[in-house]
């Protein structure tokens, strides 16, 4: 008997993935033969925006390119804007960043635990785990004012200083946190439903995973040891004692099992962060913003976000608003060109697991 | 495939978490939890501080933030009368307003929830529509955290002591890089522009030195003032005064930045090549005018490209008037002023030096042969104490020995000398005298903060190492056997309050004469007119009063063709106010003449 | 570092005679190359110095000067050095090679830059559409495609908000000031 081919659009509405953005499959029986990714739900033209603001105002529409995770972009675009004009940061403030990073970090992956998981029809750690970040909310809140959307790292350091008695209720949310990941061990990594949907699924091939443009998680999960805090450091990276977890396999597994590991290594980098923050300036002021020119010229900063390298090309004509501001999403590369790759020879039903384990993030596509 | 029987089990052990309670909503789900106290919620305006300088709404890259009127709120000199509306349809709450907002008066409050079903409710007029909010702030921005640069970038200036040496001017001028700078803090929202007599469009000017174009800074403050040099030196500068940088820091350097502009350009030649002003066809009307001061430069520059023919009678040797003779050199030096008076004469104003109306003309010549005459003839005459002693020796008027100093002339003073008054004349005859080589002591009868003198020269005085004694009422002169003034008696003066709210006044205290030796002393208690010119014929039909010329919005007297402006016709005896006065007449000369009304 | 930068500075000008270089106080070195070279430095630098990684591809319309700047930036996993390689494409006749078989991902980014440019890669197979549906304008990253006009043209503000007013024509009306109208495009 011949099989005949059949059509499936999974999406633009689909669990998988935070926000919109839909896979053409093309499927034989249940295995997939052909997949492509389409976009164009969420185009907001952000960049195009951005070259009609004033270097300062565009801070407020960069957290928008990721919703889960804004503040590696903030912190790309302000790193590149410093760098363009030459701008010193406070020693205090790069600690500070750090923290917020790293807090972003957690806060994300406790978010994939959900989506991970809810990928596969394990509900109960999603409804956990997205409880939990709300600890990690209400930490950013107090910070800087925002549950989501932070808007607190800016050119020359960050908005407003760490309030008073911020780091213990960090602490004690670290210390919490780190018991919870156990419960979570329970329900998903020792759970033998996850690991059978995962191992061997969504294989990455390591051989091509650098030149596919593969970065972050589903990198290191091939056994790759790339990250960009410790091979192109940034703020304070470079001072702290961290590990970057790799696992063998490429699978989505193994992808799981480098984040699971990374939850506790920013644990890690936050304790040292407390321990180690100079007290000082948080802030070299910027001129006012209606008339701050900068240089003319380039600069391009790379950020290792919970999907992977991020990165920011800011150029300026040497006037007050930024000539181009482009930005690099992990997903830009993971969710379109690596996905349909990926997809080919895989199950219908695993389609949103791999698109989970590859941090799919389509604003970050269309932004 | 094996059985996993720990992979299975596992998985059950989230039944512990079975009846513990969420921890998100306190009480679900009626009472929503209380936001941290830096939470970014709703605007909060406090309408009495906020100035209406809608810097919030330039930042705002969403536009929701309107001016708007408010009942109730008058607009001011230093106040727009407009506050903002925010559409909460569109913020976003980043909360980049209350960082900008120079005065402080913005902020974002705890408040997070409204509900309504009308979409029109979503505009707020925050401190309107929600005063209690003020106790429910919790983002706010501080002098630190503040995105508006309140520091000055200092004037390079000659050290105090080095001063009093010779006549060098103080005040070194911006380079290009500090002038950037200060103009870069400038968040353009024009309120100065209402304090200026003028209204000179300084936030365009300065703009335009921030971009780096400082030939469009000239031509744009050339469009109405053609002394701005002058201003860019020894303005009073209210503009400074409402500066909305000025409510938190130090107001933008207005005046230095004029200054900065006025001496991009070298001479006269480069001043018209700059500014390529369009002159028009002679119209064939001819203008007369008497002082060439700020007000009569003004007057005849203007209309001078209006086509009009000008001439200008002038007493003294040189133009420039008070800002010539009475302004010393230290601070205004001539160059500057011999640039602006030759730039005018090239654009065909003719001015005849030595030429005193009343001696070598009379003035109903001038009357008769002109379409329109203008008088810009300031406050020649100074008041006098009027007590004893003041006809002594040694005790001179200021303004006549600051015309001597200024004229190349000696002056003997002695080593002691007193100076009488707080006003700018007062300082400038101490600060001339320190420079002669005296020891100079200045009396004045209310508080130092109450000088009518600019802040800048009262603390430049004190830093060339000038005395000064306030609220000192001087109530005689001694003489020495020779006749000549010896020493100055004062009363010392407690400041007592106006009943009627006015501000306080000195009354001398009984029995606390005090003596001090002087070896002159230059009284500087203001100036008054002199119309002595004027044929009966004419003082009898136009109308002085209190020693000005009244005058109508046009700067048009009692007479009409007759116009008056400068110190003779306003009350704040300054420089901008005569050029003010000047570009009014102006308009009245055009309407009256071409217009005909 | 700086012995590393100094010999892919020397291999590519060697092997480029057209790339001039650009050097940067950290780990980046700049190349600019006629856009004839691009597929070929690319290869060079991806096959024979180790840049596996293309971190980045960006266009810049650089509309006074009539040109694109396209610059691909690439990254080695083992030297930790950024090589970035800038060309200029004509802005009237944007037109170059198509690079995506060095590295697939590229297809996305020229995909991108075809629709958002209008720069056309000579050999590209991507479907038409990326990012715009039915989309008919220019294409709108282009500097002289104005998103404000646009925007206003196409849509229509809602009411309730027509007595805002501009402070600094308030001032200047209530005070009397005649503002000159070449003095106002410097105001805010």
């Amino acid at each position: 008997m011949r099989e005949k081919a059949t059509t499936l659009y999974i999406g633009p509405q689909h669990p998988g993935i935070t926000g919109n953005m839909m896979v053409r499959v093309k499927v034989e029986g249940d295995t997939i033969v052909k997949a492509t990714t389409e976009v164009g739900y969420l185009h907001r033209s952000f960049e195009k925006l951005i070259e009609k603001r004033n270097w300062l105002q565009s801070f407020t529409l960069l957290c928008r390119f990721c919703v889960p995770e804004p503040d590696p972009v903030e912190e790309s675009y302000a790193r590149a804007v410093e760098l363009l004009e030459g701008r010193e940061v406070p020693e205090r403030a790069k600690y500070i960043r750090v923290l917020v990073l790293e807090l972003a970090r957690i806060a994300s992956y406790l978010l994939w635990y959900g989506g991970q998981s809810a990928s596969l029809g394990l509900y109960t750690i999603g409804q956990w785990s997205v409880g939990d970040r709300n600890y990690i909310l209400d930490l950013f809140e107090e910070l800087t004012g925002g549950r989501v959307y932070h808007m607190y790292i800016w050119p020359g350091g960050v908005r407003r200083d760490l309030p008073k008695g911020f780091e213990n209720k960090v602490l004690k949310t670290m210390d919490y946190l780190e018991k919870r990941l156990d419960d979570y061990d329970d329900l998903m990594f020792d759970n033998t439903i996850f690991r059978k949907r995962t191992q061997g699924v969504g294989i990455i091939d390591k051989e091509k995973a650098v030149e596919w443009g593969v970065v972050g998680p589903p990198l290191r999960g091939c056994g790759i040891r790339s990250d960009i805090r410790i091979d192109d450091p940034y703020e304070v990276y470079n001072k702290l004692d961290f590990v970057v977890p790799v696992e063998e396999g490429g699978d989505i597994w193994a992808r799981a099992l480098v984040r699971r590991q990374e939850i506790r290594q920013s644990i890690r980098i936050i304790r040292q962060v407390l321990d180690n923050i100079p007290a000082g300036k948080y802030y070299n002021k910027i001129p006012n913003p209606q008339k701050w020119a900068l240089p003319k010229g380039d600069a391009y900063t790379r950020t290792e976000a919970v999907r992977g390298e991020v990165g920011m090309y800011v150029v300026s004509d040497g006037g007050t608003h930024p000539r181009r501001a482009h930005f690099r999403g992990a997903a830009y590369v993971h969710a379109i060109t690596l996905l349909e790759n990926l997809l080919v020879g895989e199950n219908i039903s695993d389609i949103a697991a791999i698109m989970n384990s590859l941090g799919t993030c389509p604003p970050e596509i269309e932004r | 495939m094996s059985f996993d029987l720990k992979g299975t089990l596992k998985p059950l052990t989230a039944l512990k978490q079975f009846g513990k309670k969420p921890h998100t909503l306190v009480d679900v789900p009626s009472i929503p939890l209380e936001a941290s106290d830096h939470y970014r919620g709703f605007h909060y305006n406090d309408l009495d501080e906020c100035i209406g300088c809608g810097n919030c709404s330039t930042i705002c890259q969403n536009q929701a933030i309107d001016m708007v009127p408010v009942d109730g709120i008058e607009g001011k000199k230093g106040d727009s009368g407009l506050r903002p509306r925010v559409d909460h349809g569109r913020c976003c709450w980043c909360g980049l307003c209350v960082e900008v907002c120079p005065t402080g008066s913005l902020s974002l409050t705890k408040d997070y929830l409204y509900v309504s079903d009308d979409p029109d409710t979503f505009l707020w007029t925050p401190g309107v529509d929600n005063p209690e909010g003020k106790e429910r702030i919790s983002f706010f921005s501080t002098e630190e955290t503040s995105l508006n640069d309140f520091g000055r970038i200092p004037m390079p200036e000659l050290e105090g002591m080095d001063r009093v040496k010779s006549f060098a001017e103080v005040v070194l001028g911006y380079n290009e890089v500090q002038a950037r700078a200060e103009a870069s803090r400038c968040i353009s929202c024009g309120l100065c522009t209402e304090a200026c007599p003028e209204h000179m469009h300084i936030p365009e000017y300065i703009n335009a030195i921030a971009r780096g174009n400082d030939a469009d800074a000239v031509r744009i403050i050339y469009d109405n003032n053609p002394l701005p040099e002058m201003c860019g030196k020894v303005c009073t500068r209210r503009c400074e005064d409402v500066c909305a940088i000025a409510h938190r820091g130090d107001p933008i350097a207005i005046r230095w930045l004029k200054r900065y502009t006025t001496e991009t350009v070298k001479n006269a030649d480069m001043i018209k090549e700059v500014v390529n002003p369009d002159i028009q066809e002679p119209n064939g009307y001819k203008v007369g005018i008497i002082g060439a001061g700020p007000s009569g430069l003004t007057v005849a520059y203007y209309l001078a490209l209006k086509g009009f023919d000008c001439t200008i009678y002038e007493a003294h040797a040189k133009a420039g008037g008070m800002t010539m003779y009475g302004i010393p050199k230290y601070r205004f030096p001539e160059e500057s002023l011999d640039k602006q008076i030759e730039y005018i004469q090239k654009i065909g104003v003719k001015i005849h030096f030595n030429t005193k109306v009343g001696k070598d003309i009379s003035f109903k010549e001038i009357y008769s042969k002109y379409d329109a005459v203008f008088i810009g003839v300031g406050f020649p005459k100074p008041w006098t104490l009027g007590i004893e002693g003041e006809d002594l020796k040694g005790s001179i008027q200021a303004v006549n020995f600051l015309y001597e100093i200024n004229n190349g002339k000696t002056v003997d003073i002695g080593d002691k000398v007193i100076v009488i008054g707080g006003g700018n004349v007062a300082i400038d005859a101490a600060r001339v005298s320190a420079r002669l080589g005296a020891d100079v002591t200045i009396l004045y009868r209310r508080r130092v903060q109450d000088m009518p003198a600019d802040w800048e020269e009262i603390e430049g005085a004190e830093d060339e190492g000038i005395h000064i004694i306030p609220q000192a009422i001087p109530v005689k002169f001694y003489p020495d056997k020779k006749g000549h003034v010896k020493a100055v008696e004062y009363l010392k003066a407690d400041m007592v309050a106006d009943e009627k709210g006015g501000r306080p006044k000195p009354v001398p205290v009984e029995g606390s004469n005090t003596i001090i030796e002087a070896t002159a002393v230059l009284g500087a208690i203001g100036q008054q007119g002199d119309y002595s010119f004027l044929e009966e014929e004419f003082s009898e039909k136009v109308k002085i009063e209190r020693g000005r010329f009244v005058v109508n919005e046009k700067q048009q007297s009692t007479l009409d063709k007759l116009f008056a402006g400068g110190d003779a016709a306003n009350r704040s005896a300054d420089v901008i106010s005569a050029i003010a006065d000047g570009y009014m007449a102006v308009k009245g000369i055009e309407d009256l003449l071409v217009k005909g009304n | 570092m700086e012995e590393i930068k100094s010999t892919i500075i020397q291999r590519i000008k060697t092997h480029f005679s057209d790339a001039t270089e650009k050097e940067y106080p950290y780990n980046r070195v700049d190349f600019s190359v006629k856009k004839e070279t691009i597929p070929a430095i690319l290869f060079y630098l991806k096959d024979e110095m180790g840049f596996k990684h293309l971190s980045h591809i960006s266009c810049i319309d650089w509309l006074e000067e009539n040109e694109f700047e396209v610059v691909f930036i690439v990254w080695s996993p083992t030297d930790k050095i950024k090589v970035f390689v800038h060309t200029r494409v004509d802005r009237e006749n944007p037109v170059m090679d198509n690079v995506d078989m060095i590295w697939r991902q590229a297809n996305t980014y020229e995909r991108e830059m075809r629709e958002m440019f209008g720069i056309q890669f000579t050999g590209l197979e991507a479907p038409e559409e990326f990012l715009l549906e039915d989309w008919e304008g220019p294409p709108p990253m282009r500097r002289d495609f104005d998103t404000e006009a646009y925007a206003t043209n196409t849509y229509w503000e809602r009411p309730g908000r027509e007595d805002a007013k501009d402070i600094r024509e308030t001032i200047e009306k209530r005070s009397g000031e005649i503002l000159p109208d070449f003095a106002k495009k410097y105001t805010r």
